[in-house]
């Protein structure tokens, strides 16, 4: 659900015009609205404003029927208007059409001439028109333009008078008492349109009264044009709309716009502007009320920064909630209004950013012309954990277990909608305890989790090293800035991150495999940490060569540097701050988790202990699973991976060297079906604890490739949930460093044969013992203590500044991170060129091939192969982090020298110099 | 002077003139209950009535949970009926299900100018995208027929595109007098593209089908369940809870209940005709109405076993209630009560509270037609006018290969001419003499009833709710129930005579006069004053 839909409207966040019309409508004392359409437009608005108003709502209809549609719509209005005024005795009456008459094109202002003159004794009833289409805009848009045709219609050229006009956008009713208030209080006559304050929050009175009784009299309306000034309490109005500007055109009474006062910025400004128009000092009770105001916002700052929002609904509201939060150190994560208001975005972009970047947050995006199912969308993706706005997003409070603070119309699921208070100190004080105490409920009812869960539930270690670690992290992050700064922003998010977890309950091991990102493809987003505390192994494949001196090679097997299960945990640690979404933590070797089961068992309880939650893998050859198998579930792992090549021992006799059990060395077949009866048995006792196994199984031309459909079908048999079956990476030294690899093709239709039989993974990385990060990004260079040490490097590179100064060499590099020679060459879609001459190498270019490795029938066609070898033929080598048989056979045709690496590029370019100029 | 002479006083000439016919003081001896129905509202006086699309979209279309019903018009119409209506669903694995959905394709104005069909195309594309539904509704609203959109084109455009079905309705606003003609237009349709599409056959030959029953607060739930426990088959529900493929099975069943009779007697009647499922008139609101009805179906069937499980179920049922009645009917006895909604409720509900002992006073439906007042006998005496002329109304054939009686023919005639199937009597034989019914009873008469008959509870909808509320009336919303429900069946009579009964002792009806006013105002004029 990635793309923005244009053409088909998901969940609306806005309603049509003619409901803001009528809502406007009702702020004007004696006023009956009448829609000129079809009965259903009163019908529905009525059902809406009386859900969210509790109140009765009256509006009248023309009734258009098919005939209507035909012949026009004028005798029904006219007829309309007689019945109304017949009943009702109004002393005003707002017109406002539909789309059915907009589309047929109603003349309305001339049907209302000819009502005059056919009736000329009702001529004392001014009848506003309000155009207000249905496609035309939202409520918003049509609120303003009913008040509009009203000023327009009802203002007269008077006399000067000594009234401010003062206009409001839709606010409550409880709201526009709070402004009335404030007006007297200052002693300012004013003239406010549309009066909202009592129509449609009445008390019970026993006897109905059908008319709206108050509100703004006609009589004072007409007297606006007379006013010295007008205050409009609204950021998006327009020419077409903005009753100030009208007034000010035809009357010229000066004006000033004004944000509504929902923040302390605009709520000074507005208190500002009345003190200057009253010519009065500040009352000590309304200082008082600031006062008490700027303490509250101090005293929840502190709750207050954790809140990541997500304000929706109609563009006055939104922007000025948005001003309330960051004021407030909330950061508004997504700002979305339905209405088309590209100034929305315009007007608060420096706002939200700034907030944003004081809280590390770099995601957030300000969205016009919006439906709810992208309001959900950026909820969920960014972690939002707070809603403001309607109750329309009821629905994405329940589905992401966000809260929602229900402000603006229309409430539906809460009752007292009129009453709440957003505006002045007082008012928006209740709203900012609303948002703050929305945060502090969800802090609250976490956080003694979430601290025992983080520091006490470690206590153990703690005690023992826990000066020890927080000076080495501390030295590192001072060493390194960048880092100091992705771990500032991370704990940013960490904030959020924790509320997320709190809500989550215990995880199940579906949930986990949810998050894995090895066993579920669509988890690409999640992170893993290999932690390397197994150098041991008890077989000896022939494909495999354990090497843990350096980092310059990614395959199973390799490590940088074998660690102790306390070290173990101290990477996890650091590892968990830095890098976000860390999910997974696996033990796959170097060697075999089993064989070092003490170590194994040590690294998981320490972490465990620290974070019960996190899901554990591991991955072993399978010898010792039957000893360990009820040893490990206890320890919480969830996930479970058995390399097995074969269930036929003699064809397991080809594969492995020997194996070693119970102090005795195996070989040959007799090894193989040791090995083998030990597998089966293991995973079956793991299955049936309901722990997940993947079986991974090594494709080996002319060994077992015939045979990987019977082991798939035994796996299926054990219960197994998915089989991997993946590539050769012929290891110079190992057995099979001449074995012909199977090509990419026979390893699909393979995948392919045996995904009738079961699950096949697809997304295999074949990935370090030590790997960190992402399936795509592994970041394990970063965390290696080894930088430095490796001293034979920094020799040849030295070594290599001293001699064959002149020589220029050109290397293309295979890589995703633009920094460390980290993909296989087979699915780089861009190769970097490099430059090496005195010793340094430099950067030169990008050049795009095709992949051509994508999986599928294309697969190993040469002729793509030879292209991309031209593309790249001015090279003297290919610096990648692994490839396929085919290419490198064409790049050596070519006399391009290979180098297999991972590696920094510029630290790999030199060495691979060095081996050229030998 | 009656009540009704009373609030039409207040009219001109002409309105009255207009509404004197839709009201009736009921008098059963003399038989001249004549009522007018289904004709247009009078503008400028407040009906509460809504339009076609709120009859075919919101009311026959909406519960069906399994198909994207795409709104195409400009967005208000789609926003407002959206979730409004309280027809609860179960998701079920692995199906579709889409009532937490509002899809409209916001037409703009340049989409009125330029037409709308590309627009409707480009939705439908999307919602395949995203949703991958197996059916789309496409809907329209009041521009749409104006500016020409051939919605039924884009709909057999879609079936071939994608390969699914795709049903359009030409609901516009406009079309008919009210809701009414909405429920028309979403029965044709229906019946020409759904029903007698499905060949799941029943396991039971005692299955049967509910008709216009939308599953408002659970009342489907507490039917179907009352059903299943005698041993029924529910092959499908119109359309409360329901999924197309139960839908397309209708013509399987062996009898069609009819709860609503106004909104749903179309697709009874074809049925009918073309599969030869005969239909009875039920209610299940109400216990004794439940009674009835159970006792009807079993008379049906003619199956000594399930006539004895009836009445077993009939026992049981009501011993767990009985207790509850006994103590609601204490507190509730002799209240008197004012009904106006819909085209059936306000008759089902009238038995339920005869149940309570509270009498009605008056009652009226917003949509009803004269069948519903007085019966399925005036039909043949009801002369189309203009609006129902616009409304198209299909003839189908029996269906040479599908169709199947469970009773011989000679016995289906013989219960008709009986009025047991096929019929519907009414309101009126069940109201008592100097009683009202009102049709499209309108803002202004709601108020003006209320103050002459001072009924103790009205029950209406959420618009005029609290007009009745201000004057000191307690107002119950039958059209979804403030959130409560079901009210159906046995268990629903309970819940309904507990939300009244709570409504009624409400503590704060009892606080409306300030302390300060209770005791009497020495009431004096001033020197000088008349």
């Amino acid at each position: 659900m990635e793309q923005t839909l244009v053409n088909l409207n998901v969940n609306p966040c806005k309603m049509c015009m003619p409901m803001g019309s009528v809502m406007a409508l009702y702020g004007i004392k004696k006023c009956m609205s009448i829609l000129h359409g079809s009965q259903g437009c009163s019908t529905y608005i009525r059902r809406h404003m009386a859900t969210h108003y509790n109140e009765p709502v009256d509006i009248a209809s023309s009734s258009l029927t098919e005939e209507g549609t035909v012949y026009g719509g004028e005798e029904n209005l006219k007829k309309g208007l007689k019945n109304l005024i017949n009943l009702y005795s109004p002393e005003v009456i707002g017109v406002s059409t539909t789309c059915l008459a907009e589309t047929i094109g109603e003349d309305v202002p001339r049907i209302i001439d000819n009502f005059y003159e056919e009736n000329p004794e009702y001529r004392n009833i001014p009848i506003i028109s309000v155009p207000t289409a249905g496609y035309q805009g939202t409520q918003f848009e049509g609120f303003f333009k009913a008040l509009f045709q009203v000023v327009k219609t009802i203002v007269r050229k008077s006399e000067k008078n000594h009234k401010v006009n003062i206009i409001t956008g839709p606010i409550s009713p409880g709201d526009t008492r709070y402004l009335k208030n404030l007006l007297e209080h200052f002693e300012i006559d004013y003239i406010l349109l549309p009066d909202l304050s009592e129509n449609l929050d009445s008390g019970y009175h026993k006897n109905y009264d059908r008319l709206p009784s108050k509100g703004a009299s006609i009589e004072e309306i007409a007297m606006m044009g007379g006013a010295r000034y007008t205050l409009e309490l609204s950021t998006f109005t327009n020419k077409e709309n903005s009753p100030a500007e009208y007034l000010y055109r035809e009357y010229q009474i000066p004006y000033k716009k004004l944000n509504l006062p929902m923040s302390l910025r605009d709520i000074d400004a507005l208190i500002k502007e009345l003190k200057y128009l009253s010519g009065k000092n500040l009352s000590e009770e309304v200082s008082t009320q600031r006062e008490r105001y700027l303490d509250a916002m101090i005293d929840s700052h502190k709750y207050n920064s954790v809140g990541r929002a997500v304000v929706f609904g109609e563009p006055d509201f939104v922007y000025g909630t948005v001003r309330l939060c960051a004021e407030n150190g909330i950061v508004p994560i997504l700002v979305a209004t339905g209405s088309k208001c590209p100034e929305l975005k315009e007007k608060l972009q420096e706002e939200v950013k700034q907030v944003a970047e004081s809280a590390f947050v770099e995601q957030y995006e300000i969205l016009d012309d919006v439906d709810f199912q992208i309001i959900e969308k950026y909820a969920k993706k960014w972690g939002a954990n707070l809603l403001i706005g309607n109750s329309d997003a009821r629905r994405i409070e329940e589905n992401l277990h966000i809260s929602l603070v229900r402000r603006s119309f229309p409430i539906h699921d809460r009752i007292g909608g009129q009453r709440l208070l957003t505006l002045g100190y007082e008012g928006t004080l209740t709203f900012l305890d609303e948002i703050t105490n929305t945060l502090l409920a969800k802090t609250e009812s976490s956080f003694r989790r979430a601290l025992y869960e983080k520091y006490y539930k470690g206590e153990k270690i703690k005690y023992q090293s826990q000066n020890y670690l927080e000076n080495r992290v501390f030295n590192k992050i001072k060493n390194r800035k960048h880092i100091t700064n992705i771990q500032l922003k991370d704990r940013g998010k960490e904030g959020s991150n924790m509320l997320k977890m709190d809500t989550s309950t215990k995880n199940t091991i579906e949930q986990k495999t949810k998050t894995h990102p090895c066993f579920n493809s669509g988890a690409s987003d999640y992170a893993r940490v290999h932690l390397p505390v197994a150098p041991k192994c008890n077989i000896s494949c022939n494909y495999c060569l354990r090497k843990y001196d350096c980092p310059n090679e990614s395959r199973p097997g390799v490590t940088t540097e074998v660690l102790s299960p306390e070290e173990a945990y101290e990477r996890y640690l650091e590892v968990d701050k830095q890098v976000p979404n860390i999910s997974v933590v696996g033990i796959a070797g170097p060697g075999d988790a089993l064989a070092n089961f003490e170590e194994t068992k040590k690294t998981l309880q320490l972490i465990k202990e620290s974070n019960p939650d996190i899901t554990f893998c591991i991955s072993t050859n399978g010898l010792m699973l039957p000893v360990y198998a009820n040893e490990l579930v206890e320890l919480g792992v969830s996930h479970v991976t058995v390399t097995m090549n074969a269930i036929d021992p003699t064809i397991g006799a080809q594969v492995y060297k020997y194996v070693e059990y119970m102090g005795v060395k195996y070989k040959g077949e007799q090894a193989a079906s040791i090995l083998m009866a030990n597998q089966m048995a293991g995973i079956k006792l793991l299955t049936d604890k309901g722990i997940i196994c993947k079986v991974n199984i090594v494709m080996l031309k002319g060994i077992n490739e015939k045979h990987i459909p019977e082991v798939v079908k035994k796996v299926k048999e054990l219960g197994g949930t998915i089989t991997n079956i993946m590539q050769l990476i012929p290891v110079k030294g190992s057995a099979f460093q001449d074995l012909p690899l199977v090509s990419n093709k026979e390893i699909m239709d393979m995948r392919k044969t045996c995904g009738e039989t079961m699950s096949q993974m697809y997304h295999c990385k074949q990935c370090r013992a030590d790997a960190i990060g992402t399936l795509g990004n592994d970041r394990s260079i970063e965390f290696s203590s080894c930088k430095g040490k490796c001293g034979s490097k920094e020799e040849v590179i030295q070594e290599l500044q001293t001699c064959h100064k002149s020589k220029l060499l050109r290397f293309a590099a295979a890589t995703k991170s633009g920094m460390i020679v980290d993909q296989h060459f087979g699915q780089v879609s861009e190769l970097y060129i490099y430059e090496y001459t005195n010793g340094s190498p430099v950067f030169k270019e990008k050049r795009n091939i095709n992949k051509y490795c994508t999986g599928n029938e294309e697969c190993g066609e040469n002729d793509k192969i030879s292209m991309i070898v031209n593309t790249i033929s001015d090279c003297d080598g290919v610096i990648a982090m692994r490839i396929g048989e085919a290419p490198s056979k064409k790049l050596e045709e070519k006399g391009i020298r290979i180098f297999t690496t991972y590696d920094r590029i510029e630290d790999a370019v030199i060495l691979a110099a060095s081996e050229i100029l030998k | 002077m009656s009540a009704k002479e009373q609030v039409l006083e207040n009219y001109s000439s002409r309105v009255y003139k207009n509404r004197k016919e839709h009201m009736v003081e009921v008098n059963n001896n003399d038989n001249n209950n004549m009522i007018t129905a289904n004709v247009r509202a009078v503008p400028g006086i407040m009906t509460h009535r809504g339009c076609c699309y709120a009859g075919c979209k919101g009311v026959v279309l909406g519960p069906i949970k399994d198909a994207v019903q795409i709104v195409h018009g400009p967005i208000g119409c789609s926003f407002y009926a959206w979730g409004t209506r309280r027809h609860k669903a179960k998701k079920v694995e692995d199906t579709d299900h889409y009532l937490q959905y509002c899809f409209s394709t916001d037409m703009q104005e340049a989409d009125i100018v330029f037409g709308g069909e590309k627009k409707l195309k480009k939705a439908i594309e999307e919602a395949m995208d995203i949703f991958h539904p197996s059916t789309i509704f496409i809907c329209s609203t009041c521009p749409v027929g104006l500016i020409g959109d051939d919605i039924h084109a884009v709909a057999r455009w879609a079936e071939t595109e994608y390969g699914i079905k795709c049903i359009a309705f030409s609901c516009e606003g406009y079309k008919g007098v009210s809701q009414s003609a909405g429920h028309h237009i979403a029965n044709n349709q229906l019946m020409r593209f759904v029903i007698g599409e499905g060949d799941r056959e029943p396991k039971s030959k005692f299955s049967v089908n509910i008709l216009g029953e939308y599953n408002i607060g659970g009342d489907g739930w507490e039917t179907e369940r009352i059903l299943k426990r005698i041993g029924y088959e529910v092959v499908s529900v119109f359309t409360g809870d329901s999924s197309i493929e139960d839908l397309k099975n209708a013509h399987k069943a062996n009898l069609s209940i009819v709860q609503c009779h106004r909104s749903i007697n179309y697709i009874a009647e074809m049925l009918e005709t073309k599969y030869g499922v005969s239909w009875l008139k039920g209610n299940f609101v109400g216990v004794e109405a439940t009674i009835k009805t159970l006792r009807d179906i079993a008379k049906f069937f003619n199956d000594p076993e399930m006539t004895a499980r009836t009445e077993d179920v009939i026992a049981d049922e009501i011993n767990l209630i009985e207790d509850d009645m006994e103590y609601y009917k204490s507190k509730l006895k002799g209240k008197k009560a004012v009904l106006y909604v819909g085209g059936s409720r306000a008759h089902h509900y009238q038995l339920l509270l005869n149940d309570l002992g509270i009498t009605t006073l008056l009652a009226g439906y917003e949509f009803g037609h004269r069948d519903e007042y007085e019966g399925r006998e005036v039909i043949p005496t009801i002369k189309p006018d203009a609006d129902s002329k616009n409304i198209e109304s299909i003839t189908v054939e029996p269906d040479q290969e599908k169709y199947h009686l469970y009773l011989p023919e000679e016995e289906v005639n013989r219960l008709k001419e009986e009025n047991f199937l096929g019929y519907y009597g009414g309101m009126v034989k069940d109201m008592k003499d100097g009683t009202y019914m009102v049709d499209d009873l309108n803002h202004f008469e709601t108020e003006e009833f209320i103050r002459l008959l001072k009924p103790d509870i009205f029950f209406s909808g959420i618009k005029d709710k609290f007009v009745a509320q201000k004057s000191g009336v307690l107002s119950r919303q039958l059209h979804s129930y403030d959130y409560s429900g079901p009210y159906a069946g046995f268990r629903g009579a309970v819940n309904f005579a507990r939300d009244i009964t709570m409504g009624i002792y409400t503590p704060a009806w009892g606080l409306t006069k300030a302390p300060w006013k209770t005791t009497p105002t020495l009431v004096g004029t001033l020197g000088g004053e008349a």
